[in-house]
């Protein structure tokens, strides 16, 4: 008995602080939104005002007018371009490493994660050069090539873990049965683990879409650049421009919000084995 | 099956590498000169950066480290509700893009029109209005503020993921031997938890060191150095001061730094799982 009340004390203790700890962790974005649609007149008031009196869309109509668009599709074309390569040029590699044993497997592995430990902006000099030498500069595949040597190594990782979760048992039986490793691998490793490879292919997705420092130096053609660029146009160095910052990062942050939400499940559950079976 | 990774590899890690530390080497003439790395630890600006980089690590690591584990604890409590507490928790700020998260804190903070001094003062905690990013002291702690709510997420989802695999049987048996909440928790949970815990410091520091886009939006470094980290000094050396050569030097420092913290930290975990 008293077991129990103590249990259940503990547990409204513990919806009191995640209520709180939420709407501390929401509050930022929330205040990001409430911004979007208040006139530049009461985003600059004083003393401030919460709640936009006339919500108003006209930053909203200001990014339409600068093509926001334009970049969305940027952004979506580099995404989607990352997130494939990464998935391609990773899944055997991962499938390797959790299924056969070669020499030198260990040093690749940590080879792989040696590469998460580097800054991005350690290689920016010496990739641009290089994309000037292929003439890959200023195109989005010159990005997307750029962007591959960060997305492959966690996505290798990650899908190791999810091959790893999947019982050797399975694809034995299908090979005693007369299928070839390939046929084994896409008829019955690929379609258990592919919620997993999905959530990987986002990783890289969203990796791409939010990554600033490469996609402003290595695009300089307006007509290619992704929503971080257009973003960052903004904010200058004397004058910053909320409304329609903040409206373009409303649409910005949508879409990765709403799929990571769906995938959540899988994110948790491919850390867990990730972390874990190191 | 392994060949299209090793090529890319190849390809990129060591090209990418030996251009560095060939670019290091050479001065603007192309001629091969030491002069990159001397010009550095002769500058000032160097140490400050270094000093700049051990607080915001040690600040940005230890408050998301704290924060994740209590919130994975707490998420573990409960039952109802998991997925709403998640979304808005762990999910909204990773999903937040840099650039996003970088403007929307350096507007909270603004010092005449931001929210967060309105708040503080209706609160009481403050009397007056504080200049956030205007003096070196406030604006480290504003950064790291705002790093801690972007970063705090990954640890909780990875401490939430190691917990989840503490057989429950351990906290029966504790409680048996009358082991009370805390009790439960120093000598089950951390215990347990240990190997996730030392690959998830390792991870945020090195994350930490190298996460840049945050400062860079929200004080550029400045004021007056103060939030200078060796990342965004190498972003300053390269596209402000255009010095190719002395930015390629202080990123094989930094290389050379990172490289040595991966390593201690994963021979501490080769030498705990042998033990």
């Amino acid at each position: 008995m008293k077991r129990s009340t103590k249990r259940k004390t503990m547990k409204s203790l513990s919806y009191i602080l995640l209520f709180f700890i939420a709407i501390v962790v929401a509050f930022p974005f929330i205040w990001l939104i409430l911004t979007s649609f208040k006139t530049y007149q009461e985003i600059y008031s004083y003393p401030i005002i919460y709640l936009p009196k006339s919500w108003t869309v006209e930053h909203y109509q200001k990014i339409s007018s600068l093509d926001f668009k334009s970049y969305f599709f940027n952004s979506v074309i580099v995404g989607s371009g990352t997130m494939v390569f990464s998935l391609l040029i990773g899944i055997f590699p991962a499938y390797a490493f959790s299924r056969y044993s070669f020499r030198g497997k260990g040093m690749l592995l940590v080879s792989v994660l040696i590469f998460q430990m580097f800054p991005m902006i350690v290689f920016l000099v010496p990739i641009f050069k290089f994309l000037d030498w292929i003439r890959l500069l200023d195109t989005h595949l010159g990005l997307i090539l750029a962007y591959i040597p960060f997305t492959t190594p966690i996505t290798i990782v990650f899908l190791r873990s999810f091959f790893l979760s999947v019982p050797k048992s399975l694809e034995e039986a299908a090979l005693i049965d007369g299928c070839t490793r390939t046929k084994a691998f896409f008829r019955i490793i690929f379609p258990v683990t592919l919620p997993g490879i999905a959530a990987v292919g986002v990783y890289a997705f969203l990796f791409a879409w939010s990554e600033l420092l490469y996609s402003m130096s290595l695009l300089t053609s307006k007509s290619l650049q992704t929503i971080p660029t257009f973003l960052s146009v903004f904010v200058g160095q004397y004058q910053t421009r909320w409304g329609p910052l903040f409206a373009g990062s409303v649409f910005a942050t949508l879409p990765p919000l709403v799929v990571f939400i769906m995938l959540q499940r899988y994110f948790i559950s491919g850390l867990v084995s990730g972390a874990v079976k190191e | 099956m392994v060949m299209p990774y090793v090529l890319v590899i190849i390809v990129f890690v060591v090209f990418l590498l030996i251009s560095n530390i060939v670019m290091s080497f050479t001065n603007s003439k192309g001629e091969l000169t030491l002069e990159n790395y001397i010009s550095i630890f002769k500058d000032n600006v160097f140490y400050k950066t270094i000093l700049n980089t051990s607080i915001w690590v040690f600040g940005s690591v230890s408050g998301q480290i704290l924060l994740g584990l209590c919130v994975a604890l707490l998420l573990n409590q409960i039952t109802r509700g998991q997925i709403f507490f998640r979304s808005v928790i762990l999910i909204l700020p990773w999903a937040t893009l840099d650039i996003v998260a970088g403007v929307m804190w350096k507007w909270m903070y603004n010092d005449m029109y931001g929210v967060l001094n309105d708040i503080l003062v209706k609160m009481g905690l403050f009397k007056d209005y504080i200049p956030w990013l205007a003096t070196p002291k406030m604006a480290m702690l504003a950064v790291i503020i705002a790093n801690i709510w972007k970063g705090f997420c990954l640890s909780g989802m990875f401490f939430l993921a190691g917990i989840q695999t503490i057989p429950q049987e351990l906290y029966e048996a504790a409680e048996i031997d009358g082991a009370n909440a805390f009790g439960r928790f120093w000598n089950v949970t951390i215990p347990q938890l240990k190997p996730v815990l030392t690959t998830t410091l390792m991870l945020t520091v090195i994350w930490t060191i190298n996460y840049f886009p945050l400062i860079y939006v929200m004080t550029g470094g400045g004021p007056n150095y103060g939030t200078e980290t060796i990342v965004t000094y190498i972003y300053r050396l390269s596209f402000r001061f255009l010095e190719y050569n002395k930015a390629a030097a202080l990123s094989n420092v930094l290389f050379l730094l990172v490289f040595t913290i991966a390593y201690l930290f994963t021979r501490k975990m080769a030498r705990e799982v042998a033990a």
